[in-house]
């Protein structure tokens, strides 16, 4: 046994330790996340755009109260949220499905497995290149014709921009879905096996089983996952602009605000509209927070 | 287990293979086209090629000066393909290394060495992804500007880590955390000093979910072209993503297609390689005790 005095001592550099070993990352995100947060901050407060003359100035909640007095707002919020739903219930149960079809062992399972992790291993910086090859072909294709007439009687049924708007939402799912499956068979993989044979004699219904067994021993992979995939969906500026071509007819939160901060140069509004949803998301995380990071854990 | 009846194993083999026909043929469709000719492109069946020739591929590695002629010349454009596949690599490499390097070291101080509130830190470190990267990059251009790295390959090596960096911070500190704390306490009264211990021992012991967490890193680095393309702006400094979707290329070239495949074959099969050492390391993160 240590004398008291050592023992704190040693905690003592164990604490500084750990604040030295967690400076790169803080560094790391406070250049690239800080400053920039704390600019949009500032600018959703200013009149702040590139082509006005004169000087910038302090029009304090203007710029919010603007924004949600618009139609152009309430539509891309309704979009968001419409898009970050859909995609987030779709993908959990595709990925619930994918996990418990590959929960048994079965031969061929590692290949079936790699067929479910490929969507997500394979660059979607450049997938999403293909998505669009796929649903918004070329002229120049052999199924640009079909395509064209699917897309249009989707257009007209819908709105104009509807199909492009259609091919996001497959794209994010077809991504999203093998992210999450694979998540929740690590999360089935952690499950002791004694469980399931025990759910089994208690139980003959494999509905009952998957219900009270399966899904709320998942309760933190599902929790992690919802929320990865609705910040996924919300962030989502990059594949909608591509997808689209930026001929947006259903904006999302993040294309609206691009449009405002690119095209028109109102970066305060721009600014504001970004940081609207903010408090929502951090909501719905500090919900999640206590399934995927329950205080119990503090005992360990 | 006792014996499945004869239907459900039909049922489970046709589901099995539904989402195989799902998750592959966008992939196998890429493929396809970027083996065809312009003319089969046109008329051909869009889901099988007939004739495939790798023209596409060559295309992408034509140098300007050696397309002949005055016409070819002004037909042709060249794409600086080998400087994006390189410059991939590097930020790949670079982005996976510094992730896992930063998120080692955190996740170490905080769940190996438990400062004050480190489930705090934790949580707060996993929030900055509610932060809308929208139109971020408008500040960030100018934070980058300021340390003089715009248009330079180093700009992506300081982004990109802050993309992966919570959730392999989350899962490598929660692996940490539920280590038995005699491991580590055995080494020491052994003489050995706090980091032999944790580079002998705590170190070899996560390599399952040092896999999961560079995986992880590999897949988000992977998935951007935006940032790529707005922060490098010569031609040859693009990565490929970032050339493809934005340099002097249209979209609608076949060789886009083919680029697509070629970057994709290398990222595929590190990720398949290492697949099974992804689902152990999650698991292994988010059970306790594993």
């Amino acid at each position: 046994m240590e004398a008291p005095t050592t023992r704190r001592m040693r905690r003592g550099r164990e604490i500084s330790a750990a604040y030295l070993l967690l400076s790169p990352t803080v560094l790391l995100l406070l250049t690239v996340l800080a400053y920039p947060i704390g600019w949009e901050v500032w600018t959703s407060f200013t009149s702040l755009s590139p082509l006005q003359d004169g000087a910038t100035a302090f029009v304090g909640l203007q710029n919010y109260r603007q924004q949600l007095g618009t139609l152009e707002f309430w539509w891309a919020a309704l979009v968001t949220v419409g898009y970050a739903v859909v995609t987030s219930v779709a993908k959990v149960a595709l990925g619930l499905g994918f996990a418990v079809l590959l929960a048994r062992p079965f031969r061929g399972r590692a290949l079936a497995f790699l067929v479910i992790f490929l969507p997500w291993a394979y660059p979607s910086g450049v997938s999403v290149i293909g998505y669009y090859w796929m649903l918004n072909p070329p002229i120049s294709t052999a199924y640009a014709v079909s395509l064209g007439h699917l897309k249009y009687s989707v257009d007209s049924a819908l709105g104009g921009g509807a199909w492009a708007f259609i091919s996001v939402i497959l794209f994010n799912i077809w991504r999203g879905s093998s992210f999450i499956g694979v998540l929740l068979l690590a999360g089935i993989n952690a499950i002791p096996r004694e469980l399931f044979e025990y759910a089994l004699l208690e139980s003959k219904s494999a509905w009952r089983r998957f219900r009270l067994v399966t899904v709320p021993l998942l309760k933190p992979f599902l929790a992690l996952a919802v929320f990865l995939s609705l910040t996924s969906a919300f962030g989502d500026l990059a594949n909608v602009w591509k997808l689209t071509g930026g001929r947006i007819v259903f904006p999302v939160i993040g294309t609206h605000a691009y449009w405002l901060a690119i095209k028109q140069g109102q970066f305060g509004p721009a600014s504001a509209l970004s940081l609207l949803l903010v408090p929502f998301l951090f909501g719905v995380l500090l919900v999640l927070f206590r399934f995927f990071d329950p205080a119990e854990r503090k005992a360990t | 287990m006792n014996p499945r009846p004869w239907w459900v194993k039909v049922g489970h083999r046709s589901l099995i293979l539904l989402t195989a026909v799902y998750c592959l043929s966008p992939i196998y469709f890429m493929l396809v086209q970027s083996l065809k000719t312009p003319q089969e492109d046109l008329f051909g069946n869009p889901f099988i090629v007939v004739h495939p020739t790798l023209e596409n591929f060559e295309e992408l590695f034509e140098r300007k000066g050696e397309v002949r002629g005055f016409v070819g010349d002004a037909l042709r454009r060249s794409y600086p393909f080998l400087d994006w596949l390189a410059n991939t690599l590097i930020v790949f490499a670079g982005s996976v290394a510094v992730t896992l390097g930063a998120s080692v070291a955190a996740a170490y101080a905080l769940g190996g060495l438990r400062p004050p509130g480190f489930r705090w830190w934790r949580r707060a470190i996993f929030a900055t992804y509610v932060i809308p990267q929208t139109i971020l990059f408008v500040p960030l251009y100018q934070v980058v500007h300021a340390l003089g790295l715009d248009d330079n390959l180093l700009a992506l090596l300081l982004i990109y880590p802050t993309m992966a960096l919570p959730f392999c911070i989350w899962i490598l500190s929660a692996y940490f955390q539920q280590l038995p704390r005699e491991i580590e306490e055995a080494a020491l009264i052994e003489g050995a000093s706090r980091t032999t211990a944790f580079f002998r021992i705590i170190l070899p012991m996560s390599r399952p979910v040092l896999v999961a967490a560079g995986i992880f890193a590999l897949g988000t680095v992977a998935s951007d072209f935006m940032i790529a393309s707005v922060f490098l702006l010569t031609p040859h400094n693009q990565t490929v993503a970032g050339g493809l979707g934005t340099m002097d290329v249209a979209l609608d070239e076949l060789v886009v297609v083919a680029g697509i495949n070629l970057l994709a074959i290398p990222v595929v099969a590190i990720s398949a390689v290492f697949a099974r050492g992804y689902v152990r390391g999650l698991t292994a993160a988010m059970v306790e005790g594993a």
